[in-house]
Order: structure tokens, then C-alpha cells, then sequence
């Protein structure tokens, strides 16, 4: 479980918005839309403990029964799907799923890590650069590893706009089916209204910053 | 292949440098036509520069050669005069008309100058100003090499040590008092690192003293001789370097820096071959002014630097006529002066009487008639150099 | 690059960097006398060869490691974070300040007798200065040392390119989000990124430790000196079996600097490997993030151009004495300025020509050939300045203007190269295929569209050239016959000296030129875009 409370954003002087919450249960994707400048993906970044100086914020935010507002990215254990997967480019597919995943012991570790790679269709692939794989095996493997982390949460930063049409469906439903088995409850910002789960909540910005005003 | 471009350089110096003295008639024109000649061109006078007195007063001497005989003088203001020999030797070697017109030179650089048959000459003797050398100066023969006539005398040095009052009233007038005062002053004594012409020039002074037979020095080295005549120095040596500054496993680069780290009380005392050097320092605000001159009781080094014109020089009327004005009882007058330079002049009192100023009178400079002992012949220099090296070099 | 598909100008391309960098080579070939055995029997038998190899190795390792070690700590605490951009700010003014009149500052600052001793002096009671080996210590390790906090603000300078990829900085926020503290992430995820793109600085820094001649006559070892100088001074040696002795030194600088690199290229392995393996441990703590580590490198450097001003100005000034006894202006006013007017001459001169030939080269050049035109840059200096002298010598053009600027291009080129060449290569194409669109020709696309807007880094490329040109020591010596006293060679020259005023005015002009230079580049980059906010 999620949740903001009274979160109130500000670029130097200008308010963006002010007295925002919400809450996102377990499995749960919430939705921010908007349009560009309204603070969405700056408050993504401040979920995330990533804020830009030039910008302030205030408010609460509990994750678990916890208030991690404080804390840095490191400690929060909120992860991020941005648009480009971000793959480390040194490291093989199989060596970033590594890196993210718990310690343990290292035969275990990659067996997991095969697993897995096995389940979301990249069997095979573990020892590739992932210069080498296609738009969407990236996508994936970005996914499998942000999962790996096992956090709390996730934030999903337009992970879907520069992927192929062809190929945002089907990973579309990919991300949202493995959210919901993990039980994680995700924030997603996006411009599309395609991208939008079926049923799932959708939180105007703007319209908020609008109410906000009234 | 590699071999052959050695052998081909070697030739062609061997081929061309011995034509070169035929080539140049010695200078018989009269001094009219040289003048003649020497307006309007330019004179590169390539001279250490390392000091800022220096400098100043032979930017002087340019400006004044360039009023009264039309003349450029450019002051090429070099590190290591043996830089300028090697260029010499290099342009000669390939028939080059020469970057240097003057140069500022004498001891091993001389001798390996003439030897190779790279100067221009005799001309020194012709010089209108020669009349006013005093020749009871030293002023025919460099490290015992005679000048015949190759190089012009220009000033007189002399090695002349200093101290300052405020720390050192009692100063060592010998190498034996030089060992017992670096006992009772560990690590406040040094000299400056052979080659350099400073440092080289304190192990001659101490070679003087300390060798059996002084007399051999004055003749050509030989292994034997060498062997013979250095021992008591290295002994002396590996006495002395443990109770020098860095316990002897660093130099100073210079009797310059040594003058500054005489003055900041690193050092407790430094030397110089310009008998007026602290009087210059003290009044340059460089030296505390307790600081004095001193000598050896039984006399100290010394010898007369010189003006050399190369075989291939472009100016060699023009590098004559600047000479002949540093040789003028004006010009050295004013170079004895220690507000100028302080350089002592090769010229008799004589001549300077009516330019003269009361140069000796300055603080700090030397006051005590300190004996002038002779050069070693030239080729101690480089055979005492390679042995220190070899025995202190890489400590 | 390489849109120009006209044979003349890319031959003219070809030919200029020919001009500059092929003369070199048979200039080389008396440097051959230095490969025969009985050469290497002497410069073996030379005691001081060894030492002065130790003293060699010494300082140009710890240089690059150390300088590699500071660039990378300081970077690891400032980014990403504010204080990064205002580092990035002061790192042109830093990078312009000369060797050499870096390492007299150092020199003022660090001597047993220098500016901080005199601080300390009250307070541990010394009335002369400790016999102690701040400086020029046997083993080089000041001077080590020293060129490491000048050589990091050269790497600092390059890794402020890289990071400036967004790549980078949101790799760092998702590393992060796995649970990785910016220490980790730094280990873990953007060096084994980095360091790659540092080899070639890297080998910069390493081929300037070992062939450096100016900086380690004023702050290294004399007994014996660092291979570079006794190299030097052997080759200048009127004795011709000396002369041959220098030309092997050179040859072993080089092996020396090869088998460097060769170890340096052992430890990147063994330490990529180690990436290898991540093994998923989180460090605890690892956020810990010291934003003042730039201070101590800042402030050295800021000491140390203050020490400069004020002995400059200093009247007498002995030890133990914080501050002078008296001031005076006699050092400024007594100045000759024609080794100034020299270095402004020469440095405009290499850098205006140098610029021409960078331009013609990205314009037309083959850019598979660029990479070579790096090797002056991680080549030793010594030989490649010999070389020059011989082949200047050849031409009988050895002591003149042209051979000077001539014999700084070699240096000039490359550093330009290296600064153009990205934001070249960056340039957005699109604007290149507007202008054809437009029926301009390749020239007018050039001059009206590509140069206006690639303003900035010209302007930049045009300071690093001046900046370059006047700090050469080892070309102006050896290519100006001694001819050409710059502030350079003066500063240099009287660093043996004991004349600090004097010597602290030659150093604040080495110093203040170069920085005049990128002052007024800076200016006239944000004049001409005064209007254009979105002309970066």
C-alpha cells in the first residue's frame, strides 16, 4: 500500500500543485495524466527521493505503514521503469538481473535469474549484450530487473511510449499482469489514455491542480 | 645504417670545421671598415640570464650600441652556455650561418669550442679597447687554455663566500675550518650540485688546498694524475656530505638558490664568483643586510670570463664592435658598479679613473684582500665533474 | 563530418596536418644513433640512469593513479548534485594555469622555506626553515605528487564531458532505486562506464609524467634528476657520445612509458572482471556524500596563485616572516616585456592556424585517421621535440618564427582536435540537410549555419590552442635555437634563480595570459548569443 498525503509541489516560487492524495493498494496501477509541466513526472521523481533542486516539495509519504518521505532512493525500495530500459551497457543481460537481486548464494542467484528470463520469453539470452536485443526483449529484461529488487512499490515513468505500437500491447499487459501477481501497487504516468490499465484509476493532474484552486 | 649517420656527422664536422678558420680572414681590416660594416645589423649575444642585474645592464649596453653605432644587439638569455656550444657545433656541422654572433663563455666551453675549430678569429688583440686591459690580469689564458686572441676578456670573478653576521660571526677560512663548522652546523651547509659552474668551481677550490701537488693541476689530466691528485678531496668529501644539508643526498641547483636559502636561514652559508654579489642581494632587498663577504685565508679561485664570436656568425663585425664597447673603461665602469652589476673590470685602475665609483665601499661586499689562486687546466673540470657524479651523483 | 566529397579540399586537409606532423619523423632518424648496443652499454653503465629511471617511474605513476584517484573521488561526491555544474565552472580557469608556473607556485607554497612552513613556524617554534624534503625529494614523489592535483583538474575537465550524457545520471537514479548507495552505484554501474572513456587522458597524464622537463626541474630530485631532464641535458651535451647517451634515454622514456601503459592495461582487465560478478550485497551507509572535497583541491590552487601575487609584490621577505617586510611594484615595473609580446605572438599565431587546420580537418579530413593525430598528446614529449629540432635543423629553418609556431602545433592540434571534435560530431545534422533544402553551398553552410552555432566550443578550442601554445617549454627551446624567450623559458630560467620577485611576476604572467584568453572567449561566447537563448 501507497500513500500520499497533503503532497503540495513547487518549481522555485510557482506552485504546481498543492494538497494532493491518494492511496494505491497492493497490485493497484494509479494513473497521473496531464499535460506537460503540471508536475506529474516531477512528482514522480519526488516518490522516488530524486527531486531536482530547483524544485520543493511538501507532504507525507507512507509506503507499507512507513514513512520513507525522508529517506534516500537507496533505502526506499520504490522502483522505476523509465522510457528507456537503461540496461547497464557493461554488464550482460543475466549480469544486471544479478546485480539487482538480493545477495545470496551465487548458484542459486543465477538460476533464479534463468527462471525468470525463461518465464518472460528471453530464455537463451542471459549472456547478451543487451546492446544486441530487440526494443522489447530491453523492455523486459528492464521490467524482470526493477522486479528482481524486490520493492515496495513501483513507478512507471512513460515506459510504454517508445515501444512500437505492435509491441506495446502485449507488454503492456506483461507489466500489469506481473504487478498484480507480485501484489505491488505501481504509480504510472503517461500521455496516452491507451496505456491506462482496464479499470484502473486515473488521476487528472491538472483537473486537481484546477479543484485545488477553487 | 645507424652507424653511418654517426660517422657521416663525425665526418662532416671533421671536413668542414678545419676549412672554416681558413675561410674567415683573421681580422686585419681596420676598425673603420668593421664599424662600417657592423651598422645596421643585428647582433645575437647569447648570455646567461639568470640574473636580473645582468639583464638590466646589458639591455643597457644594447641600447647604448644601438645610439652610437647604429647596432641591434639581441640578449638570447640562455640556461646552460653548454646548450649554445652543442647549437654552435650542430649548425657548423651542417654549414648553417649561425644563430649566435657573441657569447658569453669561457673554461671547458672555450676549450671545446676552440678545439673543435668553431670560433672566428683572432680578433680580440685588434680591438681598439684592448689598450686599456690590464694584462696583468689573467686575461690570456682561460683555465690555463691560452685565449690566442679567440675571446675578448670581459670581467673577473673571483670565489668569494657569504655569511650573515646575525648567525655567523666566526666564518671557516679553510677546508679544515669548513669541516669543523659543518660539524658544529649540521645540515646548514651545501654546495651547489656539479656541474654546475658554481659547484664544480668549490671542488676545485677544495681540490687547491687539499691535494699534495698543486702544481700538476695546472697541467692536462691524466687517469693517473687524477687518481693521485682527488683522493684527499673524496676523502674529504665523504667526510663533509653527511653533515650537509639533506645529510649531502641533495644540491642546491644553484648559488643563486643557495643565496636564497642563505637569506631565509635554511643555508648558513652561500658563494658566488662576484666579490660585489652580496652587496647586489642586500641592496636588491634579497639578502638581510648583516649579510658579508668572505675568502679562504690562503686565497680563493679565480679567473676572467670572455666573449667568444663563432665561425659561422652572421654579425661578426657587428659582434665585434658590441665587444669593443664592453670593453670600454664607460661600459665597465658601469658593470663594476654595484648598483649595475658589480662585476670587477679586466681594465687597469688607469683606465677607469675617471669613470670609476667607489665600488668596494658597498655593505656586504668583499673588503679583505683575499689571494687570487689559478684555474686547474680545463680538462679537470669535466674529469672532476664525472667522478663526483659517478661517487655523489645518485645518492 | 565528411560530407565534403570534393577531392581538393580533403587533400588540402590531408596535406596541412602532413605540414605539421610528418616533418617529424625523419627528424627522428639522428635519434637512431640511440639504438646501438654500445649506447645502451653507456647509458646503463651511467649510474644515474637507474636512479633517475626510479625517480622517472616514481613520479609519473603516482601522478597518474593519484590524479586519476582525486579526478574520480571528487566526482563521485559532486555528481550529480549542485555542486557539480559550479566545479565544472572553475575547472577552465584552473586547466589554463601553466605547468610551470603551477609547479612554482607549488613551489612557493610547499618549500621548506615556502608559505605554509612560515605559518607554521610560530607555532612550532622554527626560526629557520626544518631541513626537511617538502620538495624535490629523491624519489620524486613531489613532484608526483603535484603534477597529480594539476593532472586532475585535466581529468575532472574530461570526465565533465562524459557526464554530460542524461544517460548517466538517470542509469545513477535507477541503480539507486535498486538499493545501491551512490558510492555503490559509482563502483558498481558508471565506472566500469567511465574509465574506458578516460584511457586516452589517462595516457596523456602518464606520457606527460614521464617526458615532463620543465615541471621537474623546478620540483623534482637534482641527484640524480627525473630520465626526462638528465635525457634532456645529455642531448644538449656538446659531447657527441653524450649527445648519442640522450637519444637512448629517449628510447627508454618511451619503452618506459610503453610498459606503463601495458601495466595499466593489466589492472583495467583484472578490474573489469571484478565487475563481473555483481554479487547483490548492498553496502550499508554508502550515501554519505563529503560535498566539500573540492575545497581542499580549489584551495591549493587558489593559495597557491595568491602565493605567486604575493611574492610578486614582496619587498624583502625572509624566513620566518608570514608577510612581507615591505611591498613594492619594482618587479612589475622593471619587467621585460618582450618574452610577453613573444608568447602572445606565438601563441595567437599556432593557435589561429591551428584552428584553421582543425576546421579544414573535420570539414574534409578522413576522419579514420583522426585517432593518429592524438599521438603527439600520449607520445613523450622529449623525443618528439628532438625531433622536431633535427628536422627544423634540416630545413635551416631551425631559430626561426615560423619553425617555433611550427614546432607548437604538434601539441596545438591535437588539444583543439580533442575539443572540437565532439561537438562536431554532436552537431545536429538535420540543420546541415535544412541548409542544402535552402541551396546553400558546403562553404556557405559552413560559414552561415555550422560555425556560427558551433561558436562556443570554436571560441573554447581557440583559449585550449593559446593556453597549449604558451605553455610549451621543451619546442621553444629546442625549435627556437633559445631564440624566442617566452614567459615559458623565463619562468623556467629563473627558477634556478634566487630572485622570487622576479620569478613570481614571470609566473603571474604564465599564468594570467592563458587565463585572459579563456576570460574573453567566455565573453564573446555569451556576447554573440546575447539575444539567442536557445543558441548554446
Amino acid at each position: 500500500m501507497l500513500e500520499l498525503h497533503n503532497a503540495a509541489l513547487r518549481l522555485g516560487d510557482a506552485p504546481l500543485f498543492s494538497d494532493l492524495s491518494f492511496a494505491v493498494a497492493a497490485g493497484e496501477v494509479l494513473t497521473l495524466m496531464g499535460p506537460s509541466g503540471c508536475g506529474k513526472s516531477s512528482l514522480l521523481a519526488w516518490l522516488l527521493g530524486a527531486l531536482p533542486p530547483a524544485f520543493s516539495a511538501t507532504g507525507e509519504l507512507w509506503l507499507g505503514g512507513q514513512r520513507v518521505d525522508g529517506l534516500p532512493i537507496e533505502a526506499r525500495q520504490i522502483g522505476i521503469l523509465f522510457q528507456d530500459d537503461l540496461l547497464f551497457p557493461h554488464l550482460s543481460v543475466l549480469q544486471n538481473l544479478l546485480l539487482a537481486m538480493p545477495p545470496g548464494p551465487a548458484a542459486q542467484r543465477r538460476e533464479r535469474a534463468g527462471q525468470l528470463l525463461a518465464e518472460v520469453g528471453l530464455a537463451g539470452l542471459a549472456e547478451r549484450d543487451p546492446a544486441t536485443l530487440s526494443g522489447g526483449q530491453r523492455a523486459r529484461a528492464g521490467l524482470l530487473r526493477a522486479l528482481l529488487a524486490e520493492p515496495r512499490a513501483l513507478l512507471l515513468d512513460e515506459p510504454f511510449s517508445k515501444l512500437d505500437m505492435a509491441l506495446r500491447g502485449p507488454y503492456r499487459q506483461f507489466v500489469f499482469a506481473q504487478l498484480a501477481a507480485r501484489g505491488i501497487p505501481a504509480v504510472l504516468v503517461t500521455h496516452d489514455p491507451g496505456d491506462v490499465p482496464p479499470g484502473g484509476r486515473v488521476l487528472q493532474l491538472a483537473d486537481y491542480q484546477e479543484s485545488a484552486h477553487v | 645504417m645507424k652507424k653511418r649517420i654517426a660517422s657521416c656527422l663525425l665526418a662532416a664536422l671533421g671536413l668542414v670545421l678545419p676549412g672554416m678558420l681558413a675561410a674567415k680572414p683573421a681580422a686585419t681590416a681596420d676598425w673603420a671598415a668593421v664599424s662600417r660594416e657592423a651598422r645596421g645589423q643585428t647582433v645575437y649575444f647569447n648570455a646567461w640570464g639568470g640574473s636580473e642585474a645582468i639583464n638590466a645592464y646589458i639591455a643597457w649596453a644594447a641600447a647604448e650600441a644601438r645610439k652610437r653605432y647604429g647596432l641591434r644587439v639581441e640578449h638570447v638569455k640562455t640556461g646552460d652556455t653548454a646548450d649554445v656550444v652543442r647549437r654552435i657545433q650542430l649548425e657548423m656541422s651542417r654549414k648553417h650561418d649561425g644563430s649566435v654572433d657573441l657569447l658569453w663563455v669561457n673554461g671547458e666551453n672555450f676549450k671545446t669550442l676552440k678545439d673543435g675549430g668553431l670560433l672566428f678569429g683572432p680578433w680580440a688583440e685588434q680591438l681598439p679597447s684592448w689598450r686599456h686591459v690590464d694584462l696583468q690580469k689573467p686575461v690570456r689564458v682561460d683555465f690555463s687554455e691560452p685565449t690566442a686572441g679567440l675571446e675578448a676578456p670581459w670581467g673577473t670573478a673571483q670565489l668569494t663566500f657569504i655569511a650573515d653576521r646575525q648567525r655567523v660571526s666566526a666564518p671557516p677560512r679553510s677546508a679544515a675550518e669548513w669541516l669543523a663548522f659543518a660539524r658544529a652546523n649540521p645540515g646548514r651547509l651545501s654546495y651547489p650540485r656539479p656541474p654546475d659552474f658554481h659547484g664544480t668551481t668549490f671542488l676545485k677550490q677544495l681540490l687547491l688546498e687539499l691535494t699534495p701537488d698543486a702544481a700538476i693541476l695546472a697541467r692536462p689530466v691524466n687517469e693517473a694524475a687524477f687518481a693521485r691528485a682527488t683522493a684527499p678531496l673524496w676523502a674529504y668529501l665523504d667526510q663533509l656530505h653527511p653533515l650537509q644539508w639533506q645529510q649531502g643526498r641533495a644540491f642546491p641547483p644553484s648559488a643563486a638558490e643557495m643565496h636564497r636559502m642563505l637569506a631565509d636561514g635554511e643555508l648558513r652559508l652561500s658563494l658566488t664568483f662576484n666579490p660585489n654579489e652580496a652587496a647586489n642581494l642586500i641592496a636588491a632587498g634579497q639578502l638581510p643586510a648583516s649579510s658579508y663577504s668572505f675568502g679562504f685565508r690562503k686565497g680563493t679561485i679565480g679567473n676572467v670570463h670572455f666573449l667568444a664570436i663563432p665561425g659561422n656568425a652572421r654579425a661578426s663585425a657587428g659582434a665585434r664592435v658590441f665587444a669593443n664597447f664592453l670593453l670600454s673603461p664607460e661600459a665597465q665602469a658601469r658593470k663594476a658598479d654595484i648598483a649595475v652589476w658589480g662585476d670587477p673590470s679586466v681594465l687597469t685602475a688607469a683606465a677607469l679613473a675617471g669613470h670609476a665609483k667607489a665600488a668596494t665601499a658597498a655593505p656586504g661586499a668583499l673588503r679583505e684582500a683575499v689571494p687570487t689562486l689559478p684555474e686547474p687546466h680545463a680538462s679537470w673540470v669535466g674529469a672532476l665533474e664525472r667522478e663526483w657524479l659517478k661517487r655523489y651523483g645518485t645518492r | 563530418m565528411g560530407q565534403c566529397r570534393q577531392c581538393l579540399p580533403g587533400a588540402l586537409a590531408i596535406a596541412g596536418m602532413a605540414v605539421v606532423f610528418l616533418p617529424v619523423l625523419p627528424g627522428l632518424l639522428p635519434l637512431a644513433q640511440g639504438l646501438e648496443l654500445a649506447v645502451w652499454r653507456g647509458l646503463l653503465a651511467d649510474a644515474q640512469t637507474l636512479v633517475a629511471l626510479r625517480v622517472t617511474v616514481i613520479s609519473s605513476v603516482v601522478s597518474t593513479l593519484l590524479a586519476l584517484l582525486l579526478a574520480l573521488l571528487l566526482t563521485m561526491a559532486l555528481y550529480p548534485g549542485p555542486r557539480w555544474p559550479a566545479l565544472q565552472r572553475r575547472l577552465p580557469a584552473l586547466l589554463a594555469m601553466p605547468h610551470a608556473a603551477f609547479a612554482i607556485g607549488a613551489f612557493f607554497l610547499l618549500a621548506p622555506s615556502g608559505w605554509l612552513a612560515r605559518w607554521l613556524a610560530p607555532l612550532a617554534g622554527w626560526d629557520v626553515p626544518p631541513d626537511w624534503q617538502t620538495v624535490r625529494d629523491p624519489y620524486g614523489l613531489s613532484l608526483g605528487l603535484l603534477l597529480a592535483v594539476k593532472e586532475a583538474i585535466f581529468l575532472l575537465w574530461m570526465l565533465a564531458a562524459v557526464l554530460q550524457e542524461g544517460a548517466l545520471q538517470r542509469q545513477m537514479t535507477l541503480a539507486r532505486s535498486l538499493g545501491y548507495g551512490r558510492w555503490q552505484v559509482w563502483w558498481l554501474c558508471l565506472l566500469p562506464q567511465v574509465l574506458p572513456r578516460l584511457g586516452w587522458p589517462l595516457l596523456a597524464v602518464l606520457a606527460y609524467g614521464v617526458s615532463v622537463v620543465d615541471v621537474a626541474l623546478i620540483l623534482g630530485p637534482g641527484s640524480p634528476p627525473s630520465l626526462a631532464v638528465l635525457a634532456w641535458r645529455w642531448l644538449a651535451d656538446p659531447e657527441l657520445a653524450l649527445q648519442a647517451r640522450g637519444a637512448a634515454a629517449s628510447w627508454l622514456l618511451l619503452l618506459v612509458f610503453l610498459l606503463l601503459c601495458g601495466c595499466g592495461l593489466l589492472l583495467w582487465r583484472l578490474l573489469r572482471a571484478a565487475w563481473r560478478q555483481p554479487h547483490g550485497r548492498r553496502w550499508a551507509g554508502a550515501s554519505w556524500q563529503p560535498r566539500w572535497l573540492a575545497w581542499p583541491l580549489l584551495g591549493f590552487c587558489y593559495l597557491l596563485a595568491l602565493a605567486l601575487l604575493l611574492w610578486s609584490l614582496a619587498g624583502p621577505w625572509f624566513f620566518p616572516a608570514a608577510l612581507p617586510q615591505s611591498w613594492t611594484l619594482a618587479g612589475w615595473q622593471q619587467l621585460d616585456t618582450a618574452p610577453l609580446f613573444t608568447s602572445l605572438g606565438l601563441g595567437l599565431a599556432s593557435a589561429g592556424i591551428g584552428l584553421a587546420l582543425v576546421l579544414l580537418w573535420l570539414e574534409c579530413g578522413p576522419p579514420a585517421l583522426s585517432r593518429w593525430l592524438y599521438l603527439p598528446l600520449i607520445l613523450p614529449a622529449l623525443p618528439l621535440a628532438a625531433g622536431q629540432y633535427h628536422a627544423l635543423l634540416m630545413a635551416g629553418l631551425a631559430g626561426s618564427g615560423f619553425g617555433v609556431v611550427w614546432s607548437h602545433l604538434l601539441w596545438v592540434v591535437p588539444y583543439m582536435l580533442l575539443t572540437l571534435y565532439k561537438p562536431y560530431l554532436e552537431f545536429d545534422t538535420r540543420m546541415i540537410t535544412l541548409a542544402r533544402s535552402l541551396g546553400l553551398s558546403h562553404w556557405q553552410r559552413c560559414w552561415r549555419i555550422k560555425w556560427p552555432l558551433l561558436l562556443r566550443p570554436i571560441l573554447a578550442a581557440l583559449a585550449i590552442g593559446f593556453a597549449v601554445s604558451i605553455a610549451q617549454y621543451l619546442p621553444t627551446l629546442f625549435a627556437g635555437g633559445g631564440r624566442f624567450a617566452t614567459v615559458t623559458t623565463e619562468a623556467v630560467a629563473l627558477s634556478s634563480g634566487g630572485n622570487r620577485r622576479v620569478l613570481a611576476v614571470q609566473a603571474m604572467l604564465q599564468l594570467v595570459l592563458p587565463m585572459l584568453m579563456f576570460a574573453l572567449a567566455t565573453l564573446l561566447g555569451q556576447w554573440a548569443g546575447r539575444h539567442r537563448q536557445g543558441w548554446r
